[in-house]
């Protein structure tokens, strides 16, 4: 299936079912129903075929270029069917398992993901770690029965919905760094595992605390080898950095049209939305290069962290551009419209914050790509 | 153009650059077939001598025919002609002024020339290249219409410009309400070619972007303070990553342009290089720190020429006002380009 011919079908399928795939719920509904309509929408889409296309048949995908994923992905965003932050898991969680996990498992495993009958988080972050992934110590014990897993995440992104988690754990010395990390598949519903949603400033219990005490995983659920968890990783987070951020392209430029929708003449310093289209334009342009290149069989590296940087400028500079155009919505409104614009507002103070700070962003920059050194 | 031509047509412009400026790089540039290439495939051949002119901080006369090409098959007296480029922004754009004020700032770059009847009124800029040519075209606003009127060169009052950048070699070009014997051509592609003439200065901001972190990584990891190189200071490499980072968005978007053919994605493209260019400017010379603030070191060269060229066919501030007073107009973005 080629892009031209998978947008034009899938276009108009979509518009076919519009009723179908709509959200119940007003506005940005609360996260409960955020994740029932990713998975009405996941279902629809998978039973549909659109969903399986550019993922490998060994998963039960149907093959073809990458570049359908992410068209799907933006062609949902674009119509407001899912919250493209939850949505975009799969594009983090589900390579990671193709290039991993023993066959058997990735292929009975993804295509529950891909239908939306699971959701998967990722457990990396710990209260000890969070810039310096190297230094987690949430402990994996060898015993006769499997790894005994016992220590605490933080910051795990929908942990309370989840069925699955991949779990980075410390199965080497603590000194033993990022050569002593292995990577677990493990099931939420494991004896000895603890959920508790973190409150946010924003509004919606995305993140969670998650605390091990001695749960059980079985060996067969290692992803690749034991001590080869930091390759894990560092192949994961190109992908949190190429075709989520496509989707949260898509995203923001709908936002910013929206914004030139309803804000009222004189709200906005035209200088500021000039600067702003620019910015969100050449993200998408930015993205889009990436996309081409994954497209194209290209190992995506330390480049991404220039995609991310940019991502955090541009959602920042939209909703800054927000609170300035619709700032009596931001301060003091209560009805659903108001309260999306400043829950997304507020969510895109994290965008430099997440996924790799933009301290870090620009750590890997210097150090990888300008070649400056280590500076450690 | 690809695979190995491309490979060998990037070398010999590198080569060309590297060592020609002026009637020299001109001829280097005749001799390896850049023209041709202009013809065939604009985009290689404009992304890639214009990030290197840049780069080298050299001069051609290639902007005279970016420019002469957009705007279509003029009938000139020989093959040895430049074109009048537009003033920089008469007016810059104030916050205060309202749209009605400032209406001659729409989309349209306005052309250097105005034409009342037979009388041409030229207020431009002239590349380096112009004294050398016999012929000039000036691109004139004549009734509702554009035109091209094709002038002697040695009829214009030119006066060579130091200015910031005296090594860019620019010269203002002016012509009072003077009688015309040639016929105006009729043009409709005006809008294009400054597109064109866009993206080929912006590519050229991006070669001397390049050029000023390039140098600045150098000092960085050379100058030794407190016992280390200061491309260990946090401080350092942050303005670094951040250089690069503008200069690869701006490079990004330029791609895009060539992609869309959009001229309102060239106008982005181009204020983002002038803006990016300005942070590189800014960036690099304070990590350069007093090497970089003396005529020693050639830093300097490179900020002046990006500070004048971001002036060139709309500044970053100027494009970037344009571009907002349209949306809050028209309230809808522009077209985006396909995945």
């Amino acid at each position: 299936m080629e892009l031209d011919e998978f947008r034009a079908s899938l276009d108009r399928w979509l518009d076919e079912h519009h009723e179908a795939l709509a959200p119940d719920h007003p506005g940005l509904g609360t996260l409960d129903d955020q994740m029932a309509q990713l998975a009405k929408v996941k279902r629809l889409t998978y039973d549909a075929d659109w969903m399986r296309w550019g993922w490998p048949e060994c998963v039960g995908g149907l093959g073809g270029s990458t570049l359908l994923r992410a068209y799907l992905g933006e062609a949902l965003t674009t119509r407001d069917l899912v919250e493209p932050g939850i949505y975009s898991m799969t594009e983090v969680l589900a390579p990671t398992m193709i290039d991993y996990a023993a066959p058997e498992l990735a292929a009975t495993m993804v295509p529950r993901l891909l239908r939306g009958e699971e959701t998967w988080c990722q457990g990396f972050s710990e209260p000890g770690t969070g810039s310096n992934l190297a230094s987690l110590s949430c402990r994996a014990t060898r015993t006769d029965e499997g790894w005994s897993v016992t220590g605490q995440k933080v910051w795990t992104s929908l942990a309370q919905y989840a069925q699955r988690c991949v779990l980075l754990t410390r199965t080497g010395t603590p000194e033993s760094a990022h050569r002593g990390i292995t990577a677990l598949f493990v099931d939420m519903d494991t004896p000895g595992i603890t959920v508790r949603p973190i409150e946010t400033m924003h509004g919606a219990p995305e993140f969670s605390e998650v605390f091990f005490d001695d749960a059980l995983v079985p060996f067969d659920r290692m992803l690749g080898d034991q001590g080869q968890g930091w390759s894990v990783a560092m192949d994961l987070l190109p992908f949190e950095r190429s075709t989520a951020l496509w989707v949260r392209a898509a995203y923001l430029h709908r936002r910013l049209q929206q914004l030139l929708d309803v804000a009222r003449p004189g709200a906005l310093d035209p200088a500021r939305v000039g600067e702003v289209t620019q910015i969100v334009y050449a993200f998408r342009a930015r993205s889009r290069a990436t996309q081409h290149r994954l497209h194209a069989g290209e190992q995506l590296g330390p480049e991404t962290s220039i995609d991310k940087v940019l991502l955090a400028t541009a959602e920042q500079a939209v909703f800054d551009l927000v609170a300035d155009g619709l700032a009596d919505a931001v301060t003091i409104g209560d009805d659903p419209v108001s309260q999306r614009w400043r829950s997304e507002f507020l969510y895109s103070r994290a965008a430099t914050i997440y996924g790799g700070s933009a301290e870090i962003q620009r750590n890997i920059i210097a150090r990888r790509l300008l070649d400056l050194g280590s500076d450690r | 153009m690809d695979g190995a031509d491309l490979e060998l047509f990037e070398r010999s412009l590198r080569h060309a650059t590297e060592r020609h400026t002026g009637a020299a790089l001109d001829a280097a540039l005749e001799e390896l077939g850049w023209r041709e290439a202009l013809a065939s495939d604009p985009h290689a051949a404009v992304s890639l001598l214009f990030e290197l002119q840049g780069a080298a901080n050299v001069t051609s006369s290639a902007l005279d025919h970016v420019l002469l090409a957009g705007i279509g098959s003029v009938e000139v007296a020989g093959d040895n002609a430049a074109i009048v480029l537009p003033a920089l922004d008469p007016n810059p754009v104030l916050a205060s002024t309202t749209r009605a004020e400032r209406e001659f700032v729409g989309e349209e770059t306005t052309p250097p020339g105005s034409l009342d009847g037979d009388r041409l009124t030229v207020r431009g800029l002239g590349t380096a290249a112009l004294p050398r040519c016999e012929t000039a075209v000036v691109v004139a606003a004549a009734a509702g219409a554009i035109v091209a009127v094709v002038v002697p060169t040695a009829a214009l009052t030119l006066r060579p410009v130091g200015g910031l950048d005296p090594a860019l070699g620019l010269v203002e070009v002016s012509w009072e309400s003077i009688a015309i014997d040639t016929t105006p051509q009729p043009i409709t592609t005006w809008t294009p070619a400054v597109a064109a003439a866009q993206l080929a200065v912006g590519h050229e901001l991006i070669g001397a972007s390049r050029t000023m972190l390039d140098q600045a990584r150098n000092h960085a990891l050379e100058r030794i303070q407190f016992g280390q190189p200061i491309a260990m200071f946090q401080a350092i490499r942050h303005r670094l990553a951040d250089t690069l980072v503008a200069i690869e968005t701006a490079d990004a978007m330029l791609d895009a342009a060539w992609l869309d053919q959009s001229t309102q994605t060239a106008a982005m493209a181009k204020a983002l290089a002038g803006r990016g260019a300005r942070l590189a400017a800014r960036h690099c010379q304070q990590v350069l720190a007093g090497i970089g603030f003396t005529t020693e070191h050639p830093l300097h060269r490179s900020i002046r020429r990006v500070l004048v060229l971001d002036e060139l066919f709309g500044s970053a501030r100027s494009l970037t006002r344009t571009l907002g007073d349209e949306l809050l107009t028209s309230r809808q973005l522009p077209a985006v380009l396909p995945l």
